[in-house]
């Protein structure tokens, strides 16, 4: 510090308003000059909060993502991932495919969730319309008994199921299901078409009960049989409600592993889901994190584009009804 | 525009039958109409939901076979009694401990609880906070909308594997600051409470977009002219929120959490794909998978534990119903 630094500091403190270093009085008129732009323009200064609230929130919500896509591109073996790459390396995302046949174990999960949302869209489309538009005996009963269900945990029904699909011990203690139906999609898409029933009924009751009686009977006076103003009149109608229960039915199963892992063998061809996918990264002796980091945010992909293409479709089907108890 | 012309051919091919069953279900009279709409749904929720319940929680009045995975003879609420009072020798961990003789963090019903509470109040501030960024008006917002939602879809096991990869030590980038700062022991995926936190945080991380969803659906449902008014009465931001959003979000509030707290009781698949396992954090269905698959089969114990699951997660579901009621009342909704 030479003198004459010194002696300027001095002169800018006497222009300013305290005897502190220059920093802090420039600091202070220009968070003064802030506060005064942002009283005058409050939507100004709750943009900015927004920006900086969003900007952590985003933050939080990505970093394990990107954590993960760290590790998918770290060398096989390394240790002490950092927080960024040295080198942008996508091999791993090639590796997965010719490693193990991922595609077809991304197709068997895919296959289970599409294949359980129609059946219970279906299914349970007939059950909404029943409990959302009829009045019959027993509804609340009725009703309460699918509430009741998901008190209990998934794995409590799989020891039943398990020897009633593995071992032939008869359901209902009445009759056994074929010995052919283990190892296939039909030994998991049933248990995970009842466990996801409840919500979709639920969700379709409201939304069928809201349709206006005057509709309904319209189409009726111009010919549509009952079964066929369900499909053709109330269905359409409830479009956001059906597309609510269908996107949560799907990612439900997708995302479950209880049932599609145990229920199946551990290979693709054994209708194994993308859960044995990314664990066959994984043997006894060595285990490929970064395959298994690639693996598993291919296997998020097509979830992803559905968010993508379904999100107003759910935020209006939530938001017309699926929670006006 | 084929599928248009094409119908009539259909219909009048394969259509008798369907236009027979239209007509007899229309001389149905209401009631027996709704039975025969519910039966579908009821048979497949019979055999593979309902059957294998009663069969489950008949189950749990039978002795434990060690070996071969049957059932002894009937013992009553035997098995009910060993769990509450924390006698059953082969019990993988304590379901809970009266004596609190066991680490709170080490009883199923204690840990389970606690978790409960933790992560449904996180995932529902942090819910809130993102419903809130979600609803505000500005460019890119489907873009944060869906980066906002993503965790939500994300598989439990890679969920898992993602936090298994954070904490590992001498790989994870979050476990050497933790354990200067002494929160974290040596081996955090093998110590009960270091493992607690991995667990909390990574359900709230993934649930609390589901959260948000559910939020920002009771947010955009709030009628806007309430803030056109409150703006014309010179309402600040804080009233607005305290007055207007906050009472009218409240009860989709309510429904989110209820959903929430059913899921966070019978938290199993995050512990297991963390790779914490079950040995380290002994929630409530895990010790129904331990018994059920360990290394002894005791199916008789695990199936009375998922009937006390199912108790506490009803007793649960009762208090929140009676919030519920009460708050409407309160607001004059009900």
């Amino acid at each position: 510090m030479s003198i004459d630094a010194r002696d300027h500091e001095d002169a800018e403190v006497f222009d300013g308003s305290g005897d502190d270093a220059d920093d802090d009085g420039d600091n202070k008129s220009r968070v003064a000059r802030w506060a005064d732009d942002w009283i005058k323009h409050p939507e100004k200064a709750y943009a900015v909060m927004l920006v900086f609230l969003g900007g952590v929130l985003l933050t939080t919500s990505l970093f394990p993502l990107y954590w993960l896509f760290n590790v998918a591109m770290a060398a096989p073996g390394q240790t002490d991932i950092p927080l960024f790459p040295a080198t942008v390396d996508l091999t791993a995302f090639v590796q997965v495919f010719q490693q193990v046949p991922f595609a077809r174990f991304m197709f068997n999960s895919l296959f289970y969730a599409f294949t359980v949302t129609v059946f219970v869209l279906l299914v349970g489309s007939l059950a909404g319309y029943a409990f959302g538009r009829l009045e019959f005996r027993g509804k609340t009963p009725l009703l309460f008994s699918l509430l009741v269900l998901s008190f209990f945990p998934p794995a409590t029904l799989f020891i039943p199921l398990f020897r009633a699909f593995n071992q032939q011990v008869p359901m209902l203690g009445l009759f056994t299901l074929p010995v052919e139906l283990y190892g296939t999609p039909g030994a998991v898409v049933t248990p995970l078409s009842a466990f996801t029933m409840p919500l979709a009924i639920f969700i379709l009751t409201t939304f069928y009960g809201q349709i206006p009686d005057g509709l309904e009977e319209a189409a009726r006076v111009e010919g549509t049989t009952r079964i066929g103003a369900l499909f053709r009149v109330i269905m359409p109608l409830s479009a956001p409600g059906v597309a609510t229960a269908g996107i949560l039915t799907f990612i439900t199963v997708y995302t479950e592993f209880f049932f599609s892992y145990l229920m199946t063998g551990n290979s693709a061809a054994e209708w194994a889901p993308v859960v044995d996918g990314v664990l066959a990264f994984q043997t006894q002796y060595t285990v490929r994190y970064d395959l298994q980091a690639a693996a598993s945010l291919i296997a998020i992909v097509p979830v992803a584009i559905l968010v993508v293409v379904a999100q107003d479709k759910i935020i209006s089907g939530l938001t017309q009804g699926a929670l006006k108890e | 525009m084929a599928v248009e012309q094409g119908r009539p051919e259909v219909s009048s091919g394969s259509g008798g039958v369907l236009t027979r069953l239209g007509t007899w279900t229309e001389n149905l009279s209401e009631q027996a109409y709704a039975y025969l709409l519910l039966t579908p749904a009821f048979v497949v929720l019979l055999l593979f939901a309902f059957w294998p319940l009663a069969s489950a929680v008949r189950m749990s009045f039978f002795a434990d076979v060690i070996t071969g995975g049957n059932l002894g003879e009937f013992v009553a609420v035997q098995n009910y009694v060993q769990l509450l009072t924390n006698n059953n020798a082969l019990a993988p961990a304590a379901f809970v401990d009266l004596s609190f003789q066991t680490p709170i963090l080490e009883q199923a019903l204690f840990m389970t609880v606690l978790f409960a509470v933790l992560s449904v109040t996180g995932e529902t501030l942090l819910g809130f906070l993102y419903a809130m960024l979600m609803k505000a008006e500005y460019k890119g917002r489907r873009l944060v909308r869906l980066l906002i939602i993503l965790p939500w879809a994300i598989p439990i096991v890679i969920q898992g594997m993602i936090f298994f990869l954070l904490f590992r030590p001498g790989y994870g980038l979050l476990t050497e600051p933790l354990q200067q700062i002494g929160l974290f022991s040596d081996l955090p995926l093998n110590t009960t409470f270091d493992s607690f936190v991995i667990v909390t945080v990574a359900d709230i991380w993934k649930t609390s977009a589901f959260m948000a969803l559910l939020i920002l659906a009771g947010l955009e449902s709030v009628n806007q002219d309430l803030y056109e008014v409150a703006d014309v009465m010179g309402a600040s931001r804080w009233q607005r929120f305290r007055y207007i959003t906050f009472p009218l979000v409240f009860p989709v509030l309510m429904v989110a959490m209820l959903f929430r707290t059913m899921g966070a009781l019978r938290v199993y698949g995050i512990i297991e794909s963390t790779t914490v396992g079950c040995s380290t954090v002994p929630s409530m269905t895990c010790l129904v998978t331990q018994m059920m698959f360990g290394s002894s089969t005791l199916y008789g114990s695990a199936a009375a534990v998922s009937v006390l699951i199912a108790i506490v997660v009803g007793l649960f579901i009762t208090v929140y119903l009676l919030f519920i009621k009460q708050s409407n009342q309160s607001l004059g909704l009900a």
